[in-house]
């Protein structure tokens, strides 16, 4: 592992991929069965995060503010504001859960949540995540241990055949739904937390509705205790794992920094064969473990000369750092959204928390972008090959059917990381 | 304190249409039943074209890291567009238990340092202003020191609207900008756009026809803006409002101060782009300007004709159901109508008093004016017998299940449909959307479904 920088060493962000908790929390929601989340702030706050999500998934996406004014602002606890949004939202539509969540301004305010949430006589999951703390990936991961918190019920009974799946924010839609068949394939029942895999995943529904369309519904929440495997993926995942096992701490635990590549798709594989007994994985496991080993040699020629600039949440770069690294490729300068322990697993010669401005003073650095749409504009001003992943991707369709995870994700995306990077020389010798 | 803009102020805005009716278009939003954007980001759109100025959001991560790279706001700045850029304080926990003021000011020194703005605009948000960071006294000493404006803007988000945003930002472009140089020289046919942002380029739709004319654009608010010119906006003969409301304040005021008279205009459609550069022609009030106007709209309505002339065969008879907000309810209708549809039916949900008179003219008595588009808009394309739903993705639905062609207008647009070059871009888009097989065939059933 190379050198770790932890701390920007400046005084602003300039060209910035940092993404805020508030909606680090509003996506976790959209995971939860006709959810509507409640977003405690100014309505600009609410505004940004629906277009922003809406361009992402090239769907609509259900949220809602409590508008907070400068009068509220000042006068209210946020009782008023809340209890008054709640109304308004059951008034025209019957969401089974609300996910009050806070932002920058109701947490400078100090709005006690708690409290709060304790005089509306509906269902409720509260959430603090402002936006002056933290990122996308970790109001993903708070939401998701306080919906864990508040709504599972505990129980010391278990069912071995029954396993909870906790995914970092990075999962796209399609990246959960594998996983969950992953783990289907070695006999269990298998249930996320949340599920963007049906609610996000751009399926086209009877109608459209208000509210979210699929993901984990409130009563398989309420009964996840009994889960006898808990499957956490990515180190934001961690606390929620925790707090899932305080609720019936016979349950065992196997925690995943991530699941791409050969290492870590064997590590799972050998972990779920002995969870379940059983000798061998089924047919097609076994069939795209090879296809990945072929994939990784056919693309190891162009992966091996290429350098690479991974831009991110930190749970995304461990993950797409490992399976690139695998194949040879030289991951010269991970750029990290946040600081976290994970930064410490990333294989890069350079780990760094920072802006898109950095990467553009290293340009010198790397041939090839892995990263978010913002990295496009730097991409073209420099001539370097270019993978689009994570949020936000408004350019392209089809961000929530990419799959770079376990064995088959890894194989097509060690191609296209290789393809692009063969593009990218193609077209430099024209220059 | 008495450069900062008075809320309530912008809010009572006297050269409004609404303002003696009370309209609800300025009141507070409801928890729980409201969409829309905020004060900062109606600052924001009004700001940012400036690609030579530098736009510094002083807050936390959501206001400024969902929001940049959003808006194709075209600029022929030879510089770095600095449009294209983000730049924020980024405030963190410690900010806001020690104020943000010491990061404000070293990150100007940084950016002014580095990218060499012709100004920095830095904007105040909800938890800057709510820790009381003083943006005002931060943007004088950087000004003082650096040599170049400075212009703090007021718009935190729980100010209010988007609308009342961008009023505050033109508060701030009057206070700090405006005036405060001479132009290098002086026509009599010199103008300034209010409220055109140029988003995929709409004002280059236009601006060289005045230019042909000899009208010159001495500044504007913002779109393709320089700094400098807006500095010696007081100079100009007329400002020229774009289909937008809320920088009427600074315009009267304007008016008030140094005597600019306005107009408000719309280049949407062949019809309004000819009464709009007419109006212009008229405004600055030269019999010779105007007859040349005249001989320009006439070659270019005469051009235009030629150029649809195969898009109003396919277009012909079909009948547009508008779903969209504001003077879009009117300025698509009439563009619309111009390429040959007829529009049976407009939104006015989010329209004032003034676009609803404006709707019901273009649409005549027997158009439907909606209130309530969402549950009307299915019923009104079986009634009329539609064939095109222009509205936004959510009613993409509404669309597939009357197996009918969709075009989305409220999507951030790539194309410019302004002037009348624009009108032939909408009139593509719509021919490709009308001859789009594909509601018909995403609505089939599946084999296992009866």
């Amino acid at each position: 592992m190379g050198e770790v920088m932890r701390k920007p060493d400046k005084p602003l962000q300039v060209n910035p991929f940092r993404l805020s908790q508030p909606m680090g929390a509003a996506l976790a929601f959209l995971g939860i069965d006709r959810c509507m989340p409640l977003m405690h702030g100014g309505m600009g706050c609410t505004s940004f995060t629906k277009v922003f999500l809406t361009r992402h998934f090239c769907e609509p996406i259900a949220i809602q503010t409590t508008a907070v004014t400068d009068v509220t602002a000042v006068l209210d606890g946020g009782d008023g504001s809340i209890v008054e949004a709640v109304q308004n939202i059951t008034k025209k539509v019957a969401p089974s859960l609300i996910g009050l969540h806070s932002t920058g301004l109701t947490e400078t305010k100090g709005d006690d949540l708690r409290g709060v949430a304790s005089q509306v006589d509906y269902p409720l999951v509260y959430v603090h995540s402002t936006d002056y703390e933290g990122g996308l990936e970790s109001g993903w991961g708070k939401t998701t241990k306080a919906l864990i918190e508040q709504l599972v019920e505990p129980t010391t009974a278990t069912r071995t055949d029954k396993a909870v799946l906790l995914p970092h924010v990075s999962l796209t839609p399609i990246e959960v739904e594998k996983l969950k068949e992953f783990v289907v394939l070695f006999g269990f029942e298998v249930h996320a937390l949340p599920d963007l895999s049906t609610s996000l995943d751009g399926h086209l529904g009877e109608k459209q509705s208000a509210l979210s369309s699929g993901g984990t519904t409130v009563e398989v929440i309420s009964e996840l205790a009994d889960a006898g495997l808990v499957l956490s993926v990515g180190d934001s995942m961690q606390p929620s794992a925790a707090a899932l096992l305080k609720k019936n701490p016979s349950m065992s635990h196997l925690h995943l920094n991530h699941v791409q590549g050969l290492s870590a798709t064997d590590e799972l594989a050998s972990a779920l064969l002995e969870a379940s007994g059983l000798e061998q994985p089924p047919p097609s496991v076994v069939r795209w473990r090879k296809r990945l080993q072929d994939a990784m040699l056919d693309s190891h020629f162009s992966l091996g000369q290429t350098r690479i600039l991974l831009v991110g949440e930190p749970d995304f770069l461990a993950g797409a750092g490992k399976v690139l690294s695998e194949a040879g490729a030289r991951i010269t300068l991970a750029l990290s959204t946040v600081d976290s322990p994970q930064l410490n697993n990333i294989p890069a010669d350079r780990v760094r928390v920072g802006d898109l401005e950095d990467a553009e003073a290293l340009q010198e650095d790397y041939d090839l972008i892995v990263g978010n749409c913002h990295t496009e504009a730097l991409a073209h001003r420099f001539h370097k090959g270019l993978v689009l992943r994570g949020y936000p991707s408004w350019e392209v369709v089809g961000n929530q059917l990419q799959n770079d995870l376990l064995y088959e994700g890894g194989a097509y995306f060690l191609c296209e990381v290789a393809n692009a990077a063969e593009h990218m020389r193609a077209a430099k010798h024209k220059f | 304190m008495t450069r900062k803009p008075k809320i309530r102020d912008l809010l009572d805005e006297s050269a409004c249409t609404h303002s003696p009716t009370k309209k609800n278009a300025c009141n507070a939003p409801t928890p729980g039943a409201t969409t829309g954007g905020c004060a900062f980001e109606g600052s924001q759109i009004s700001l940012f074209p400036y690609a030579d100025a530098a736009h510094l959001v002083h807050g936390p991560m959501t206001c400024v890291g969902a929001s940049w790279e959003t808006r194709l706001t075209h600029t022929s700045w030879a510089g770095r567009d600095l449009t294209q850029m983000g730049f924020t304080t980024g405030i963190t926990t410690n900010d806001v238990v020690f104020g943000g003021e010491e990061k404000l000011r070293s990150s100007i020194d940084y950016i002014v340092e580095r990218y060499a703005p012709e100004a920095v605009f830095v904007y105040s948000t909800c938890v800057t202003a709510m820790i009381g960071d003083d943006i005002d006294m931060v943007c004088k000493q950087a000004a003082e020191a650096h040599g170049i404006p400075m212009v703090p803007v007021h718009a935190p988000g729980f100010v209010g609207s988007k609308n009342l945003g961008s009023r505050i930002a033109g508060e701030a472009v009057l206070t700090h900008l405006v005036g405060t140089q001479e132009p290098e020289t002086s026509s009599p046919f010199d103008i300034n756009l209010i409220g055109e942002y140029n988003v995929t380029g709409d004002m280059w739709q236009y601006t060289p026809l005045l230019e042909e004319l000899g009208i010159r654009v001495l500044s504007t608010l913002s779109g393709d803006g320089r700094v400098a010119h807006i500095r010696s906006a007081h100079r100009a003969k007329l400002n020229v409002i774009v289909c937008a409301k809320s920088l009427v304040s600074l315009t009267r005021k304007m008016q008030e101060r140094y005597g600019t008279p306005f107009i408000s205009v719309s280049f949407y459609g062949k019809r309004d782009t000819s009464a709009s550069i007419l109006a212009i022609a008229e405004a600055l009030g030269d019999a010779e300007l105007v007859a040349r106007t005249k001989q320009l709209i006439t070659r270019e309505e005469t051009r235009l004709a030629q150029q649809l002339a195969p898009y109003r065969e396919i277009f012909e008879g079909k009948k547009a159901v508008l779903n969209t907000g504001g003077n879009k309810s009117w300025s698509i209708a009439s563009a619309l109508q111009d390429l040959g549809f007829e529009v049976v039916a407009t939104s006015v949900k989010k329209a004032t008093e003034a676009d609803k008179e404006k709707a019901r003219e273009y649409l005549g008595e027997a158009g439907i004016l909606m209130t309530n588009p969402g549950q009307e808009q299915a019923k009104v394309i079986d009634q009329t017998g539609a064939d095109l739903l222009l509205a936004g993705g959510r009613s993409l639905f509404t669309a597939i299940k009357k197996k009918i062609a969709f075009a989305d207008v409220n999507q951030e647009k790539k194309k410019s449909y302004g002037g009348y070059a624009g009108l032939l871009n909408l009139a593509e888009d719509l021919k490709n959307a009308l001859q789009n097989p594909v509601f018909k065939n995403v609505a089939r059933r599946a084999p296992w479904e009866k």
